[in-house]
């Protein structure tokens, strides 16, 4: 497992010598345009949130109906997808042969993936509509790690506040409460225990617990870590200031409901769809389901702003977060990836992912007016994402990850007050970082 | 380990050692290879698919961390990882709550299991049906049983909840989740203890305790005098089995609550989990898993001490 | 333990309160597999009524669900090819090994047996990652023989450990007997002892039939999309597209558990003298 050593299973290298051997170069990248046609393409995600909905039901057997090449999807809960991942990239595996990876791991998978510019050039040759400049800018910008393009957006998140807009209207409310007090005073004026509480979050210790966190860090000024120096921010006023608000409203105000410590993506939509409770801070597109009148009881009531800014709403900033769809390094058909890939992410078909819970990264989808009209939170979304932080992409931000969620954890709990939960958490950082040989001891 | 005296003991090793070297002596080379042929492929199979990766394992404990997009790093850094560990909260966490874990959980299997192997070993018509179903939980892939037990104890639609009029979210709560992970293991161990036990009493012979009802013991001194020492042996071994597997639960943890609510269901196998497939920091998931092998070796060396201690005497 | 000493209606009352504890405590146990089978057989809005539903008409649209997805019963002889293999390969390889450490007093015989027990107590995890870096090597990363290999390091120490009980307590008469007529080891062994050792096979290919079928970990680290075994296909039940998938998850749930249940009826018996014999004698 050295770095560069590209471990190719047996079967592989024999193929390899074979041709080599009649006269042709094979890139281990680049695929002879007549490839042979396999009879699979193994798709790898990860299981949660339900807007890969479109690629499982409609594009995937589109694709088999044009091509006669199925696509098996293999969605797995998020730590095992990962896992999954770098064990196979690790060992240059060739069973993969489209990855869906996400912003926070761009910095160690960027190198097994093949470089997407000349994806790209691929694509548009076959299909110039496929319009590269209606991605945005931010998209493509997580979707770049050290100066390479990595993989094509498929779906761009952001945290926005979602809420229902004739019960904030019957407690007096005119609008969405757009700073931190504003929004406290509203949790406590809408709260109805037990049916239905004020506030719902991403509570369990787990995946999701950043993003619960993120809107308000960022809302409040507050920063992460400087990876180039190894300076730590996480535990400064700011972001005591934010973990305390959130902790508040849980221990102290108990607007939430008390299950949320067990809520993770899927449960936060559940919860709205059984009107559990009244505002949210969550992923632009789960407001698609939650206020789908099909699947909630709760459809049609919800509507989106930005979320609360610190003392005023133009402070208002929130997390940006994403997939993307890439070709990895040792992909046996590389030429059908492609194919599918252009697939999942032409215009036509992302704008219909739109409709079944995707957030494209569109510029064109965003802002189409019927949708805007039909979900809500497009507009919105465009516009927290202009201003969003993406997910740190530095390779050590999964373990730091990991302890900030217990923290977060830890004062959700009450366990601890913010300032003690995050002291923990910086001085963990420390350690990591300097394991990980950055910055200052 | 040879144990020279003592057939009494039923952890002496049966042998007639005598007629054995008789035996032996009396066969020719190929005859004396049997043993090998029948011996080697077993450690063959053990040093290569076990031993290597131990050693291996003991190698990744020294070396540092590659968090880009090498799988290891060959840098040796001697004994940080295991420094780190031990001064890492978590990790010193997560030793006081697997030791609490395995001592609560071993000692209600202990307990249970004893009072069940003692009625199913009353004879009465259909126990056979009991003791088969009794022994279901023990057959069912771990995480599929908490699975089950993590939809009963789901707040709004889990029979728990209903059964006892309450909302507790029971996962969500530090003490709750390590209340819902001990009965898990329990009950899903229960019955591997029961079974030992069972086959122990099964195999007990009945005059003592016919002796004593004669004369006159009631039922309570014949179980405490008679019936349990007897069952010593059983009884040393289901503990031990059990400590030992305890102590490495993974999977109902892992189903339940990943390790939270807080870490508070944090074992050190969840943690080396964590430090080796989310983190990938692959010396580190080594040298914490070597500090549990290291605590398990020290474990059952203590118990067959005092096993061999308590025979002698 | 005898029946207690007493009246006709004593041995009556104390046999009917017997009954009621041991049906209290199997009811107790088998509950979470009858709410959860429950589940499996309720429709999505069954599942979600409030108070829960007792009576209800099932229904198996979640288990044809479940069996119609290729994947499950790619997962399903995945998980019997492996633990197959992994019973096969222990049996083979340590029957032998006990029967050579019960008969006969070699030299190192104790220390080599004691190594085996202490390797068999040692955590798995400790081996997880390191073992799947030795099968990459060998190129047999996501292959089911890599699974079956790492069940077997599982399963000998155990094969060994209760069939050396076993053999020890077969009378040696009759091998003697037969090397004296001259059978030579190998063909005493193959021949005479082994038949007379099947119950305790048997009880050794069950407890090692548990361990493979039922492994997690390993499998979802040495396994890739082809050939997973069933716990890992589980685990991707977990969390579904559109909220949890109740119906999948405790279909397959359910599924996966059906065998080892059948298992364990037809096997009790079989278990307990296998989990004692090693007792007594190691």
């Amino acid at each position: 497992m050295q770095k560069g050593e590209n471990a190719m299973p047996m079967l592989n290298r024999r193929r390899l010598l074979l041709t080599v051997a009649a006269g042709g170069i094979m890139a281990a990248a680049r695929a002879v345009p007549a490839q042979n046609k396999p009879d699979k393409l193994v798709y790898i995600g990860d299981n949660q949130g339900g807007w890969k909905r479109t690629l499982t039901e409609e594009v995937g057997p589109a694709f088999e109906k044009e091509t006669g090449i199925k696509v098996e999807f293999t969605l797995m809960p998020p730590d095992a997808w990962q896992a999954r991942m770098k064990a196979e990239f690790g060992s240059g595996s060739s069973g993969i042969d489209v990855a869906q990876w996400s912003v926070g791991m761009a910095g160690w998978i960027s190198p097994h993936m093949l470089d997407h510019q000349e994806v790209l050039k691929t694509i548009e040759a076959r299909d110039p509509s496929f319009e590269w400049s209606d991605f945005l800018t931010g998209a493509k910008l997580a979707a770049t790690y050290d100066g390479k393009l990595s993989g094509i957006p498929y779906r761009t998140t952001t945290g926005i506040l979602v809420y229902q807009k004739a019960l904030l209207n019957k407690a007096g409310l005119a609008q969405a409460p757009g700073t931190f007090a504003e929004f406290e005073k509203a949790a406590l004026a809408l709260n109805a225990p037990p049916d239905r509480y004020a506030v719902g979050l991403m509570g369990k210790q787990g995946a999701a617990l950043y993003s619960t966190f993120a809107s308000w860090l960022y809302s409040a000024g507050g920063r992460l870590v400087d990876f180039k120096t190894g300076e730590i921010f996480i535990n400064d006023d700011k972001g005591v200031t934010a973990l305390q608000f959130i902790a508040d409203l849980v221990v102290k105000d108990k607007v939430t409901p008390p299950e949320v410590t067990t809520w993770e993506f899927d449960e936060i939509i559940a919860g709205g769809q059984r009107d559990r409770y009244v505002m949210a801070q969550t992923f632009a597109p789960y407001m698609t389901l939650i206020n789908d009148p099909t699947l909630s009881k709760t459809g049609g009531n919800w509507s989106a702003d930005l979320v609360p800014g610190y003392t005023d709403k133009s402070q208002s900033r929130s997390w940006v977060d994403g997939h993307f769809l890439a070709v990895p390094k040792y992909a046996k058909n590389v030429d059908w990836s492609i194919e599918f890939i252009r697939m999942a992410c032409s215009k036509k078909w992302q704008l219909r992912s739109m409709e079944r819970g995707n957030a494209p990264p569109r510029g064109s989808a965003l802002n189409d007016p019927t949708m805007a009209e039909k979900l809500g939170w497009p507009p919105t979304a465009a516009r927290s994402i202009e201003t969003g932080v993406p997910t740190p992409a530095h390779p050590v931000w999964t373990t730091l990850e990991l302890t900030l969620r217990t923290g977060v954890s830890e004062a959700l709990q009450g366990q601890k007050t913010a300032k003690e939960a995050l002291d923990a958490v910086a001085a963990d950082w420390q350690r990591t970082l300097r394991r990980a040989g950055i910055g200052r001891a | 380990m040879d144990a020279s005296g003592g057939d009494a003991t039923p952890l002496a090793l049966v042998g007639h050692r005598s007629a054995d070297r008789r035996a032996w002596a009396f066969r020719g080379v190929f005859e004396r290879a049997f043993i090998a042929v029948a011996v080697l492929p077993t450690f063959a199979v053990m040093l290569c698919i076990f031993g290597i990766p131990l050693l291996f394992s003991l190698y990744l404990s020294f070396t540092g961390w590659a968090p880009g997009e090498a799988l290891f790093s060959e840098r040796f850094v001697g004994l940080a990882n295991y420094q780190d560990l031990l001064t890492n909260p978590v990790f010193i966490g997560s030793l006081g709550i697997t030791f609490c874990y395995t001592v609560a959980t071993v000692a209600a299997q202990m307990a249970l299991g004893l009072v069940i192997a003692l009625l199913l070993n009353i004879d009465l018509p259909y126990m056979r049906f009991l003791r088969a179903a009794l022994v279901i939980p023990m057959m069912i892939t771990p995480i599929v049983g908490a699975l089950c037990w993590k939809l009963l104890l789901e707040p709004s639609l889990g029979f728990v909840n209903y059964l006892i009029g309450q909302k507790i979210v029971w996962l969500g709560q530090p003490g709750t989740a390590m209340v819902a992970v001990w009965v898990v293991g329990i009950w899903q161990n229960t019955p591997y203890v029961a079974l030992i036990l069972l086959a122990g009493l099964r195999s007990l012979p009945s005059e003592p305790q016919e002796a004593a009802a004669i004369d006159g013991a009631g039922w309570r001194q014949s179980f405490w005098h008679i019936t349990l020492p007897l069952l010593r042996p059983y009884l040393l071994v289901a503990l031990l089995l059990r400590v030992i597997f305890e102590f490495r639960a993974f999977d109902n943890i892992y189903a339940l609550t990943g390790g939270g609510p807080a870490n508070a269901t944090m074992v050190m196998s969840m943690f080396t989990y964590l430090a080796s497939f989310v983190q990938f920091d692959f010396g580190l998931g080594a040298a914490a898993s070597w500090i549990m092998l290291l605590i398990s070796l020290v474990t059952c060396l203590f118990f067959i001490v005092t096993i061999r201690r308590r025979e002698a005497v | 333990m005898a029946a207690v000493v007493g009246s006709r209606q004593m041995r009556r009352l104390q046999a009917g309160l017997v009954y009621a504890a041991l049906i209290a405590l199997t009811a107790i146990f088998l509950f979470p597999l009858l709410w959860v089978l429950g589940l499996s057989l309720k429709t999505r809005l069954q599942v979600f009524a409030d108070p829960p539903l007792f009576i209800w008409w099932p229904t198996f649209e979640n288990y044809l669900d479940v069996l119609s997805r290729s994947d499950f019963l790619l997962a399903f002889v995945n998980t019997l090819v492996v633990s197959g293999g992994a019973v096969t390969l222990s049996l083979c390889v340590g029957v032998p090994a006990a029967y050579a450490f019960a008969r006969f007093p070699f030299a190192g015989r104790s220390l080599l047996f004691f190594a085996l027990l202490v390797m068999r107590m040692l955590p798995p995890i400790a081996v997880l990652v390191p073992m799947y870096v030795l099968f990459s090597k060998l190129g047999l990363a996501t292959t089911r023989l890599s699974v079956v290999l790492a069940y077997a390091t599982f399963a000998l120490p155990l094969v060994v450990w209760i069939m050396r009980g076993f053999f020890e307590d077969l009378p040696k008469e009759i091998e003697e007997s037969a090397w004296i007529d001259g059978a030579g080891r190998y063909r005493a062994f193959a021949l005479i002892v082994l038949p007379l050792a099947r119950p305790g096979m048997v009880a050794a290919a069950i407890l090692c039939l548990q361990l493979a079928w039922n492994d997690f970990l390993f499998a979802a680290v040495l396994t890739n999309n082809a050939t997973q075994t069933l716990p890992v296909k589980m685990m991707s039940f977990s969390a579904g597209d559109s909220g949890v998938d109740w119906g999948g998850l405790t279909a397959s749930g359910m599924l996966v558990i059906l065998p080892m249940i059948i298992f364990a009826f037809m096997a009790q018996r079989h278990l307990a003298s296998g989990l004692s014999s090693g007792a007594v004698k190691g």
